[in-house]
């Protein structure tokens, strides 16, 4: 047995070793911990992300074939390690003006982190169950962080209890796979699946619509989704916000290295499923947002139905699918963050509120946080010439011409539909009368964010060709004979 | 019918699959009895695994299953932490009482 | 004939248990009919060949987890005589559903074949059981391909005990409790002194 080449997978070790060292840090300092080991966590993330944008190469795996890097999974990586930083970066307040404050908090987002690595490097069932339960056994935590509140247990409780079942549903179709092909590395899959001219044995299609139906669960896909809106309103506001952008990025990450890597071969077999999940997502989306008064639960809709977006990158299967899907995910981190930067904000004598009401006359009160979120709004729509507008261009193009015109009119469509819940909120901030107005200053991590994204979408609005550039460059280490 | 094969093995374990989902979706009693569901559905795929390692005389069925009871090992101890926070928060276990939120 | 019947009593009595754990109306029973699942699974495994499986299942999930159930259905205090009986209502409809499932998935099972080509790509071949028992056959592979798994592993159940703690650990104010430096700090010099009485005397 000749030794493993680490130097692929030193990003990881860093960030466990890392996360070790802040574990013993919070254990053995007598005082409070959290704020010092939250800013180590975001530095060791940055730095983390630097090395893996800086370890640049061709595909290489190591571990015997399990864990793979490429252009998509550091392409990945970078946008999980942002999202994660900025989540902890966003939580520090919100911990210490709750009384919430316990070094463990940010631990578990970086633990979540490293199965969230796990899972966009895997290259193999069992790697892939590894890291996503990593991921998942750290988010149940998180969810019901406050534990003396009745809805944020309730939200972990149901979070578990359809996360495990998703869990079970997966490696039940692992297992049914590992049988019938007689492997679980993705790399043999591809082989055994070509080999048998994309016509495997029925054991096999049992296995992938198990797999399928399992990572659903874990994007938020419907008929799959039932957990999203009860996790997102009743988990604490940051958490919500880790929730909304890190964790999906990996998901749909993963869903798309297994659905595309492995099962490529098996595309006609699969590809009618992904399209009605994708049609479904996106038309919930769209109409069950309508309703709501919520703006944790609207957000949650609205990732419903951008997940339904995302899944029209897959359904098309093609390398400019994946680089549309990237597109997407990379400008919907920054809207999303933004957003939930926003909401952290709403702050009435010290109180958080969640109501779409409460935002009435910001822009009076408010006038840069109002713009921000109406940045935001705007581009969440898809209203050009915003960002938002760009993602959803490069993934109907990519539909168009992989000749999935349902796909691609249902989706222009839904996006009228759901501009109007998005427009709402632009409509009650700068037209309704103002109530009483949120405490000030606004915190300056909060601020800084709320800024940093919107430059960002506008940024991305105005020069989107490096990104465009640098998603085409991770789409094409996916196909690699392509 | 004597002659025990693989599919008896992968019956065994289909059976045991159905009732664990079976147990997650139609019980209104208590939440406890859905983590123990979701156990069954553990176990099952553990024996799918272990009867394919068998059968096809490959080791990785065995490691696979393995990491799975490690993992779930420790899903149990997190759904049972889970559950006994929200039962000091809410009084009560029944799965009728997990409505906080809706719409 | 003997490992049939063998199959056959531990299939029958791990489905029967399985049942009973989702619709017994007493939790505790419910734990305990879920230990029986297990060993009855163990009983499969050692069919199958897989012995370390076997016991690792009987020691960690009879001896771990199914003890860890039970102290946590004993442990909140539950009324059980207000559960009322609301699975039987759903059990024809939800029956007939997994049996077609069930049929079909059996339909598919029935041709599962051994490929030759699939026996040239094994990953880890079963060594010959004469030459190396099953505990050290998969020991070594565990530590030497799996070796990320195992230590990916070994985080899982870091942050399964950080998430317990976490959640259900509560520091409660005005508690003594034990200090051992102090207890070790303290010498017969400062606490017993020995007195000469005379006797009728008193002190």
């Amino acid at each position: 047995m000749e030794m493993p080449n680490l130097s692929l997978a030193l990003p990881e070790l860093l960030l466990v070793l890392g996360a070790m060292a802040l574990l013993m840090l919070g254990a053995f300092r007598k005082d409070d911990a959290t704020r010092t080991v939250s800013l180590l966590s975001v530095a060791l993330l940055g730095f983390v992300a630097l090395m893996v944008w800086g370890l640049g190469g061709e595909r290489a795996t190591t571990f015997g074939g399990m864990f793979v890097i490429d252009g998509f999974a550091r392409f990945a990586k970078v946008l999980i390690l942002a999202a994660s930083a900025l989540a902890i970066t966003m939580s520090v307040g919100w911990l210490e003006r709750e009384k919430l404050s316990r070094f463990e908090y940010p631990l578990l987002m970086l633990f979540a982190t490293l199965g969230m690595m796990m899972m966009v490097s895997a290259n193999d069932f069992i790697a892939l169950y590894v890291g996503l339960e990593l991921q998942s056994l750290s988010l149940y935590v998180l969810a019901a962080y406050q534990r003396d509140s009745v809805k944020a247990t309730e939200a972990g409780l149901k979070y578990f209890v359809l996360g495990a079942l998703a869990s079970g549903m997966l490696l039940y179709g692992a297992s049914l796979i590992y049988g019938f092909a007689g492997t679980t590395g993705f790399t043999q899959l591809s082989q055994v699946f070509h080999a048998a001219h994309g016509q495997p044995h029925a054991g096999v299609i049992i296995g992938v619509v198990f797999v399928l139906a399992g990572l659903a669960f874990k994007v938020g896909a419907v008929p799959f989704h039932m957990w999203t809106p009860d996790v997102y309103e009743g988990s604490p506001t940051p958490v919500t916000a880790f929730f909304s952008a890190a964790p999906k990025i990996a998901a749909l990450a993963l869903l798309t290295r297994v659905m595309l890597g492995p099962f490529g071969e098996l595309f006609a077999q699969w590809q009618q499923i992904v399209i009605l999940i994708s049609i479904a997502s996106m038309v919930l989306g769209a109409f069950a947002a309508i309703n709501q008064t919520n703006i944790k639960r609207l957000m949650a809709y609205s990732s419903i139905g951008n997940v339904g977006y995302a899944l029209i990158g897959v359904a098309a299967g093609s390398e400019e699918g994946v680089r549309g899907l990237l597109i997407y995910l990379a400008i919907y981190l920054f809207m999303t963050v933004g957003t939930f930067a926003v909401i952290l904000s709403m702050r009435q004598k010290g109180r958080l509120l969640e109501g779409i009401d409460d935002l009435a006359g910001l822009s009076r009160s408010q006038p840069m946080m109002a713009l921000a979120l109406a940045i935001f709004m705007f581009s969440l729509a898809g209203i050009p010439p915003l960002a938002g507008f760009f993602g959803k261009f490069y993934i109907f193009l990519a539909a168009v011409n992989g000749g999935l015109f349902t796909l691609a009119v249902l989706g222009v469509l839904t996006s009228v539909v759901s501009a109007y819940y998005y427009l709402r909120i632009v409509k009650v901030m700068y037209f309704d009368d103002p109530v009483e107005s949120f405490d000030r200053p606004v915190s300056r991590a909060l601020g800084l964010i709320m800024a940093g994204s919107a430059a960002v979408v506008v940024l991305l609005t105005i020069v989107p060709a490096p990104l465009v550039a640098g998603a085409q460059e991770a789409a094409k280490s996916l196909f690699p004979t392509g | 019918m004597l002659q025990v094969g693989l599919a008896h093995y992968l019956t065994v374990a289909a059976i045991l699959f159905t009732t664990g989902v079976f147990g997650i979706f139609l019980n209104r009693k208590n939440v406890i009895i859905i983590l123990m569901s979701v156990e069954l559905m553990l176990l099952a795929v553990n024996l799918n695994l272990v009867a394919f390692s068998s059968h096809l005389g490959d080791l990785v069925g065995q490691v696979f299953t393995m990491f799975v009871l490690t993992v779930a090992a420790a899903e149990a101890a997190i759904g049972l932490a889970i559950v006994v926070v929200f039962f000091r928060n809410k009084g009560t276990i029944a799965v009728e009482e997990i409505s906080q939120m809706r719409g | 004939m003997i490992p049939a019947i063998m199959f056959y009593v531990f299939a029958a009595l791990a489905v029967a248990g399985g049942v009973m754990v989702i619709s017994a109306r007493n939790p505790v029973h419910s734990v305990l009919f879920l230990i029986m699942v297990f060993f009855n699974a163990a009983g499969l495994f050692l069919l199958l060949g897989a012995e370390f499986l076997a016991m690792v299942l009987v020691i960690v999930y009879v001896g771990a987890v199914a003890v860890l159930f039970l102290f946590v259905v004993m442990m909140l205090d539950i009324n059980f005589l207000k559960f009322r009986e609301g699975f039987l209502q759903y059990l024809p409809i939800g029956a007939l559903v997994g049996l077609v499932l069930l049929v079909e998935l059996v339909m598919v099972f029935g041709s599962w074949a051994f490929a030759p080509e699939i026996a040239a790509g094994l990953a880890a071949p079963t060594p010959d059981a004469q030459t190396m028992n099953n505990t050290e056959a998969l020991g070594r592979v565990l530590y030497t391909q799996y070796l990320y798994l195992f230590q990916a592993a070994g985080v899982i159940l870091l942050v399964a005990m950080i998430g317990t703690i976490l959640l259900t650990l509560r520091q409660r104010p005005g508690v003594r409790k034990q200090v051992v430096a102090d207890q070790l700090a303290r010498s017969a010099k400062d606490t017993l002194e020995v007195r000469k009485i005379p006797s009728g005397g008193g002190i």
